[in-house]
């Protein structure tokens, strides 16, 4: 019995009176252009390509060109306003647009499967991610932090009347991070069988970035922005696991933010004005300066100096006598 | 080196100290650890992979419609609010048939038109163009083109399964649409697949 008549037959016997009689063309073989006839053609199976691998150069470019002017606003400018529009940049393209991937911290696994499992290929724009926002930690402290990290940015813009961590608490939960940090790389580094990509699962904004997520994350990712509108960037602080990485390299850091562009007042508006506790007897501590820029806004040298260049010179240069 | 007139360098007067010295040599060893580390890493590296659906192992692909269910994790497990999964037809491989198994719920009622009254897609993302004029008394014999509409599709795979020997030819299977797939580390439909179908493999973008 020719397998496709065998429906055809079922069909009508069930429904007693039919229009259709039975099919007469086979039906088990694809019938050729020919067979259909009238000048028919067979559409095209329509197949989309896998994203282009020049997006991945302009992902890349995008973070080499917003870490460099987040170095630059933060270290040159000392202006808040542009790095908060930076911020909104990064997290729209980074953010929403990209959909949070790829993102230096979940490279933290696969860069960690790659020097652990030779068969693992690892996309050349994810090597690009992990390694250039640490080189530039290298040189600059944690830049990435400040103004391009997607993550980071949705807590910034969220923190509306910071709070100051008690300093013990905020050094314990501090440890956090590494301890988030190990895990990762263990769950990478086991048989394939095993791996787990932690970071990406449990990342508590990817969900937000998506517009979807499971629930648990999403309810965990509010609680951590509700908690971030008075704690300064919980997250960034207490459990990235790429912060703890960028922390332990910005100690070795060439240069840093230097809060007074002259001599120091002794004030200490700058210690009250970081809500992630990082000025120190009023020094900016390299591994913990999320390059937010806030501490600029409260310095009372620092405003005499850009009121003095916006009238067209700069007044902490000129001697005193000429003023 | 331009003097920074920011932060007041005295170590340019007295030289560079200890502590300078150590910092460079520390930056530098940083350097030549990461460097090499991406070296290494890039080396071994290729463009991007992707996740496909093996259609040796997907039930839903290659089992016949013998009355199980069609697997439906592509559907409800992608991380996306719509699935990148979406059922193809393979128009080399289509019967054309007036009664498509994977159109029509072949088991429903026929209605006054002698076909079966209720469609199988539950999002009613199957288009079915008769292909020429149609001869209203034995449209059983004519060709029709079913067009999938990805816009409505979500990959649940029901006529996938359906279309198979003896009902069908086997020409609709589920495939990840690329433009759609957000490419995560840990496929979440990977980690409910009961076949271990979606598999990553590099992209090849010819």
């Amino acid at each position: 019995m020719v397998p496709g008549l065998l429906l055809a037959l079922v069909v009508p016997a069930v429904t007693g009176e039919s229009v259709l009689a039975q099919y007469v063309r086979e039906t088990d073989v694809v019938p050729t252009d020919e067979d259909i006839g009238e000048g028919y053609k067979t559409p095209q199976v329509q197949r989309p390509l896998p994203r282009a691998t020049w997006w991945d150069a302009v992902d890349a470019v995008v973070l080499a060109v917003s870490l460099g002017l987040s170095a630059w606003i933060v270290m040159r400018r000392r202006n808040r306003h542009a790095l908060v529009a930076l911020t909104i940049t990064c997290l729209l393209y980074f953010g929403f647009y990209r959909e949070g991937c790829v993102c230096p911290i979940g490279a933290i696994q696969n860069v960690s499967v790659a020097i652990a499992d030779s068969t693992y290929s690892i996309p050349y724009v994810v090597i690009f991610f992990f390694f250039l926002p640490l080189i530039f930690a290298l040189f600059f402290g944690r830049v990435f932090c400040g103004g391009v990290c997607p993550l980071g940015a949705i807590q910034d813009l969220v923190l509306l009347r910071p709070v100051q961590v008690p300093r013990r608490l905020d050094k314990g939960l501090g440890i956090l991070k590494y301890i988030y940090l190990v895990l990762a790389v263990w769950w990478a580094v086991r048989p394939v069988a095993d791996r787990d990509f932690i970071i990406c699962r449990f990342d508590p904004f990817v969900g937000f970035f998506r517009l979807i997520g499971p629930g648990d994350i999403l309810i965990f990712g509010a609680a951590l922005l509700f908690l971030g509108i008075v704690v300064g960037r919980p997250y960034c602080r207490y459990l990235c696991p790429y912060g703890a990485l960028l922390a332990l390299v910005s100690r070795l850091s060439w240069r840093g933010v230097t809060i007074t562009p002259d001599k120091e007042l002794d004030c200490g508006l700058c210690t009250e004005s970081c809500p992630y506790g990082a000025v120190d007897e009023m020094r900016a501590v390299r591994s913990s300066c999320l390059f937010c820029a806030r501490c600029f806004d409260w310095c009372p040298r620092e405003r005499v100096r850009q009121e003095g260049e916006a009238a067209g010179g700069n007044r902490l240069t000129e001697p005193r006598e000429s003023a | 080196m331009t003097a920074d007139p920011i932060e007041g360098d005295d170590t340019m007067k007295r030289g560079p100290t200890r502590r300078d010295v150590l910092g460079h040599a520390a930056r530098g060893a940083g350097l030549v650890a990461f460097g090499g580390a991406a070296f290494y890493l890039t080396s071994k590296a290729d463009a991007d992979g992707v996740w496909v659906i093996d259609p040796e192992k997907c039930i839903n692909i290659r089992l016949g419609a013998t009355g199980i269910e069609a697997c439906e994790e592509c559907a409800t497990n992608c991380v996306l609010p719509m699935s990148a999964v979406r059922a193809v037809n393979d128009f080399a491989k289509c019967g054309r048939c007036c009664i498509c198994p994977g159109y029509y719920e072949v088991t429903s009622d026929t209605g006054p038109d002698g076909l079966p009254t209720r469609k199988l897609c539950p999002r009613d993302a199957i288009e079915r163009v008769p292909i020429g004029e149609v001869d209203p008394e034995d449209p059983l014999n004519n060709f029709y083109d079913y067009f999938i509409d990805e816009s409505l599709c979500n990959g649940c795979g029901k006529c996938v399964l359906a279309c198979k020997e003896p009902a069908g030819l086997s020409s609709l299977r589920l495939e990840v649409r690329y433009d759609l797939c957000t490419d995560c580390n840990r496929c979440s439909i990977a980690m409910v697949c009961p076949e271990d179908a979606l598999v990553r493999i590099p992209a090849d973008p010819a």
